[in-house]
């Protein structure tokens, strides 16, 4: 069965009047509390692209007053045709969680906790780190079996990440990487 | 994948080997389902009984670790009866090439071994060359210098007896999985981390390569080699190279001594120099000219004998000489193997930046716990919150190519942004503190082409911010400053610009292609819908698809023909993007007889020689094909620590070309006097990678809340545990207690007459999230593959006692 | 027009996409578990667990060199002959004209005794809120052209949702394709169950392999309940709190949380 996207509107918008009322030979009673719109009735819809697994599944993200309400798969998605797993599924929970960090942290040399930031200070901490490591580490020439080359980069920078970004911020992670002289670029291409 | 999701559903047969993907791919089930109603066949091949085994039509119980045996003893068997697709083989790969003479296989290892170094000198793995520096070709698949010859003598040796001694699988299975393969085509492969997580992970996909040939199996809808990717954009980030070893596009990132773009076009060719000029002119803008040799001097040179890996970070660490690591989506305290060389090494830097939605175990590395004390650490660390996929703006990759776009449709919470921002903000204040300076070092972060200008607060502006950068992937056509509309329209000269040679079409004539949604327009039925999406390159959907053509253009199966040569319209058209490298060039020329372009020979590579195709009009070769680091064939070697003896060469039991331990202290070998029982391990249907997500979603922490240790039943009763019992499972590395879950799923093996346990656990788990339990992968060996570096997580050694 | 939803356990991988869809659809919190016996859980249904997979007891085929993992969805079966309904003294269950047994929690006077009469076990009763709670066929997805959550997102085809008569169809199709392939075991369950189930089953093996009850039958008990007492309208109050009392361990018991 391929639910398209028109009749699937209409579980946002339409009321559960005009059903039929047909006979099924024993104690039928009409609809009395069964609440005739969802929940998702009058919400905002937008979709998205699940980010478990690399199926590329279409979810439909359903939202009210700012805060995501549901969540489901997108009928008109070729790959998954509504459908999602439970990973998928539960992928609602993500914005709603509670245990999202919500500034940036800190955590002082030899402290056993964290302490709350601006994002001016995080960022500030970050580029002066990357700039006194780079000085401090910068590897111009280099010998290798007797012969010196030119090579102009750092080793002492890691930058890791990350198969859970988008395209764009990869790429701008590769080239801030190449620019900066890091060779010591990795992400989790292998689990 | 060589091929896509829905294609799935033109296959005949599936052999999913080392991928449990009912439980990981669940989605991949849709389209095996609907293959499955029309009659086709499953079968599943795995050292555990998973949710994946239970739909399957064959199971095939195999020791972990010994794939290679399994599916080079069914490719002697098709070899040995000529149960091979004759036309394919001859047409289509390079069955027919002269081998090198001095080509060998001795003792357990190619020729070119040197045993001090454990590596290859793979200059006698190529061919017999003409006077064009072409592979000279035999008449007769019968030559014995041909490379039909060299591969049957090769895998000669993978009999049945061997075969059944090394897997404990029976001559029997092995004969039916032979059987349903030749007897139902097209046939695809699933594959995933079971294949690659090993010392011999590329040489798995090897014996897929050559299986596949044989049968004929590549380029059609219904077949190929599909490997099912773990990470929802890890094919991006595969391709925007967040890898020490590549440049985006999977070019060749120069080692030190490649000083110009000449010398490194000596190793990768002309056909690339292209892609690396538009690379350059993306990321260097004016800067990069002809006369400056496009700025080539300002890309960091790597030791070209170094590894940069992701160990090597740690490993690094170590030693002091790693200061500063910047995790951006990523908790290598829960996923990498041996964790206890991630904790040490974390510990050893100066700063650790950690980019993320949940305060993940690597941010947290430093948290007091058992053998951890904070006060004794020194590092800095700094997490910066990031916003969700549903927050933020921008494009993925998943394994079948295609490119989609996300949409923001709420606010990250609290001050979170989008990486995108925060990536930005670093790299404009490090080039703010950088401003002005004239040192060489700091030429290429000057130079580089980072203008990107947006307001945080304008929702638009930020959609607009991902476009753009999409767009510079995309590339442009530096003359008219239109978007380039494909990779033909990539010059070398300078003229255009991209920073990723497979992405350009993604944004042809100014439409974002990732986002469109034709669910609708399906011509010829195979799943195709190329106005959905976009996949790379090209909007191509089956890769090598030339190959599902005879040597006339005409396709092979009839039912499912994807493309062809139009003879009265002179070009080559169907349902999908033609994979030939100029649709106007037919059958009768030399480009229409290259069903596997992208490498050298144009054909597929039975024997992965080493080859350089000539260039017609420069000394510079046109492109050159890769060969693996551990040999042109691939041959089983046992895991790094292995229950049992390599039958086949017992003075070479592991991969020769495995360097391990590389850190003594921290890397010790278990002997299998002290740990008698396999562990492999993995991910769930309910739990993923490092739990970081999985593990802050009560519902998915209701239905798997813990991590458990599978085993046979008369593991069990030699342990004298039951089900729900503790156990402390322990390897030379580590130590963890969880609960026996004893099943049948899981049974004794037999391998050359011993008596053999194997045990899984899943990894998903650490001293964050909402559900805080033991990590599997302090048990983990982190030996790697030669070539990837990938670890041996699916085969270790193990001593399991009752808790 | 009668509907129900189908089963398939040929097609089930267990993914549990039913389980979370469920939950995030209905807003159901989860539960505190710990790893059991199974991979099943929670281990009982409860007011917040009105679906799950139920994982059966491996079987060893050692003919085949396999196991047979028996699994399958579980929850309300939606029976026509309901022992819900009949014992219900509040008769705040009842029958909608879509076919599906359905709770009126405005009604419900949190009696339990609809949870401990079920043949199925899959009514929680919520103590807080003191009203029993199961599956409602996403009565609401339902009357407005949408189809219950959990067969939505079901990956593999093995749930669908539609006419009765549609869904026995498929079923029987089903069941020929498994028998045509060797499978002598595969029935089809819940065609006559309690004079037709809204959940029909198509099983690989026998219903007990499945944990399902191979003739289930309504307790005598629900019977004498309702033809004696139910009618008695205004006895309703009496019997409730008569029902509280003879239920209080039992509902203590199911409860789960």
């Amino acid at each position: 069965m391929k639910l398209k996207r028109r009749e699937f509107l209409k579980l946002a918008g339409a009321t559960g009047a005009g059903l039929a009322l047909s006979r099924l030979g024993f104690n039928v009673r009409p609809i009395e509390a069964a609440s005739k719109v969802t929940r998702i009735h009058g919400a905002r819809e937008y979709t998205s692209i699940c980010n478990f697994c690399s199926c590329g599944c279409g979810m439909i993200c359903h939202v009210k007053d700012g805060k995501l309400i549901n969540l489901e798969g997108d009928p008109d998605h070729i790959i998954n045709e509504g459908a999602l797993c439970s990973k998928g599924a539960a992928m609602y929970e993500v914005p709603n969680s509670d245990q999202r960090v919500k500034t940036p942290l800190y955590r002082a040399p030899g402290s056993d906790r964290w302490e709350k930031i601006s994002w001016e200070t995080a960022i500030e901490k970050v580029a002066q780190k990357i700039k006194e490591v780079r000085d401090e580490n910068w590897i111009e020439k280099e010998k290798v079996d007797g012969e010196t080359y030119e090579v102009q980069r750092t080793d002492a920078i890691g930058f890791i990440g990350g198969a859970q970004n988008n395209n764009e911020e990869c790429y701008l992670f590769t080239k801030m990487a190449r620019m900066l002289g890091v060779t010591f670029l990795e992400h989790q291409a292998r689990v | 994948m060589t091929n896509h999701w829905i294609d799935l559903k033109n296959a005949k047969v599936f052999l999913i080997e080392g991928s449990n993907c009912a439980e990981n791919h669940p989605m991949s089930m849709k389209w095996i389902m609907k293959a499955k109603e029309n009659g086709a066949v499953i079968i599943h091949v795995d050292p555990r009984y998973t949710r994946t085994s239970e739909v399957a039509d064959i199971f095939v119980r195999i020791r972990p670790g010994t794939d290679i045996a399994f599916l080079n003893c069914i490719i002697n068997y098709i070899l040995k009866e000529k149960l091979y697709d004759e036309d394919f083989v001859l047409n289509q790969t390079n069955a027919l090439y002269i081998a090198d003479d001095a080509f060998d296989f001795k003792g357990g290892v190619f020729s070119g071994y040197d045993e001090a170094a454990r590596k290859y000198d793979n200059s006698s793995w190529g061919y017999d060359l003409d006077g064009d520096k072409k592979p000279k070709k035999a008449k007769s698949l019968d030559d014995p210098r041909c490379i039909f010859s060299k591969i049957k003598k090769f895998f000669e040796r993978y009999d049945f007896k061997t075969t059944e001694k090394i897997t404990g699988t029976t001559e029997e299975k092995i004969k039916l999985v032979a059987h349903t393969m030749v007897e139902n085509k097209p046939g695809t492969i699933l594959y995933a981390l079971g294949m690659t997580q090993h010392t011999v992970g590329v040489q798995n996909i090897r014996s897929f390569g050559v299986l596949q040939l044989l049968l004929g199996n590549v380029g059609k809808p219904g077949s190929g080699i599909n490997a099912l990717r773990g990470e929802p954009n890890v094919q991006g980030s595969t391709d925007m190279a967040c890898l020490f070893g590549y440049l985006p596009g999977y070019l060749a990132p120069p080692n030190h001594n490649v000083a110009d773009i000449d010398t490194w076009t000596k190793g990768s060719g002309t056909f690339r120099r292209t892609f690396l000029v538009n690379l350059m002119k993306a990321w260097f803008g004016d800067h990069a000219t002809p006369e400056n040799d496009f700025c080539f001097s300002l890309l960091p040179k790597k030791n070209g004998k170094a590894n940069y890996s992701l160990f090597q970070i740690f490993e690094t660490a170590l030693e002091g000489k790693m200061k500063l690591a910047y995790f951006m989506g990523q908790n290598p305290l829960v996923t990498s193997p041996n964790l206890n060389v991630v904790q040490e090494g974390l510990s050893k830097m100066e700063m650790v930046v950690v980019q993320d939605l949940f305060e993940i175990e690597t941010a947290a590395f430093w948290e007091k716990r058992e053998g951890v004390d904070p006060s004794a650490i020194d590092t800095e660390v700094i997490f910066l919150p990031a916003a969700a996929f549903m927050e933020r703006e921008g494009s993925l990759t998943n394994s079948g190519r295609m490119v989609q776009w996300r949409y923001t449709g709420i606010k990250p919470p609290g001050e979170a942004r989008p990486d995108l921002v925060i990536l930005d903000m670093i790299f404009k204040k490090v080039r703010e503190l950088y401003a002005g300076s004239t040192e060489r070092k700091d030429e290429a972060l000057l130079k580089a082409t980072w203008d990107y200008n947006y307001d945080y607060d304008d929702q638009e502006q930020l959609i607009e911010f991902a476009e753009e950068v999409l767009k510079e992937i995309n590339g442009y056509d530096l003359t008219t400053g239109e978007l380039l509309k494909s990779i033909g329209e990539l010059k070398p000269d300078g003229t255009t610009s991209s920073g990723n040679w497979v992405y350009p079409g993604v944004f042809a004539n100014g439409e974002n292609l990732s986002k469109r949604k034709d669910n609708e327009n399906d011509p010829g039925g195979l799943g195709i819908y190329p106005g959905f999406a976009w996949s790379w390159p090209g909007n191509m959907h089956v890769l090598y698809n030339r190959a599902s053509c005879d040597s006339k253009g005409r396709p092979y199966d009839k039912e499912r023909a994807v493309i062809w040569w139009d003879e009265k319209a002179g070009r080559w058209t169907g349902y999908d993007t033609p994979d030939v490298p100029n649709a106007e060039e037919g059958p009768d020329t030399p480009s229409g007889q290259r069903p596997f372009r992208m490498s050298g020979e144009g054909v597929g590579r039975l024997l992965a020689a080493t080859y350089k195709d000539p260039n017609p009009d420069s000394d510079l070769p046109r492109d050159s094909s890769s060969t693996p680091a551990d040999g042109p064939l691939p041959e089983f070697y046992e895991p790094v620590e292995s229950p049992v003896d390599n039958i086949l060469h017992p003075e070479v039991p592991y991969n020769p070309c495995v360097k391990y331990p590389r850190v003594e202290s921290l890397q010790p070998v278990g002997d299998r006097a002290d740990y008698p029982y396999v562990l492999m391990t993995s991910s769930l249907a309910e739990h993923w990678c490092a739990g970081s997500v999985t593990r802050n979603i009560p519902w998915l922490n209701e239905m798997y809340p813990e991590p458990v240790a599978e085993m046979s039943e008369n593991l069990a009763a030699t342990l004298g545990v039951a089900t729900g019992d503790w156990v402390k499972v322990r390897s030379a590395r580590g130590e963890i207690r969880v609960k026996a879950y004893v099943t049948p799923r899981m049974e004794t093996m037999l391998i050359n007459g011993e008596d053999i346990e194997v045990v899984w656990m899943p990894y998903n788990w650490g001293h964050k999230a909402l559900s805080r339990k033991p990590s599997t992968n302090y048990l983990t060996i982190d030996a790697g593959d030669p070539n990837t570096s990938i670890q041996e997580t699916k085969a270790c050694l193990v001593d399991i006692t009752r808790a | 027009m009668q509907k129900a939803m189908l089963v398939d356990t040929s097609k089930c991988t267990a993914c549990r996409a039913c389980q979370v869809a469920c939950k995030q659809w209905n807003q159901l919190p989860a539960e505190q578990t710990e790893f059991k016996d199974t991979y099943e859980n929670p281990a009982n249904f409860s007011p917040v667990t009105w679906t799950k997979i139920v994982f059966g007891k491996e079987i060893p085929d050692p003919e085949n060199g396999r196991v047979h993992w028996p699994f399958s969805k579980q929850g309300c079966m939606h029976c026509t002959d309901a022992a819900c309904i009949k014992v219900c003294p509040a008769n705040a269950i009842y029958r909608t004209e879509l076919g599906t047994v359905y709770i009126d929690e405005d009604r419900c006077i949190g009696c339990n005794y609809c949870a401990a009469n079920c043949t199925y076990n899959v009514i929680g009763f919520d103590r807080v809120a003191n009203v029993a709670r199961k599956c409602t066929f996403c009565f609401d997805r339902i009357t407005n052209g949408e189809i219950p959550a959990c067969v939505k997102t079901c990956p593999t085809g093995a749930l669908q949702f539609g006419d009765r008569d549609e869904m026995v169809a498929l079923a029987k199709k089903s069941l020929k394709n498994l028998q045509a392939a060797g499978n002598e075991k595969a029935n089809i369950y819940g065609l006559t169950e309690l004079d037709g189930l809204g959940v029909i089953y198509v099983l690989e093996d026998g219903p007990k392999t499945y944990g399902l009850p191979e003739d289930p039958k309504i307790r005598l008990s629900t019977h004498i309940w309702d033809i004696i007492f139910k009618p008695v309208r205004v006895l309703v109050v009496a019997a409730a709190v008569f029902a509280l009392w003879i239920n209080r361990g039992e509902s203590k018991k199911k409860e789960g949380l």
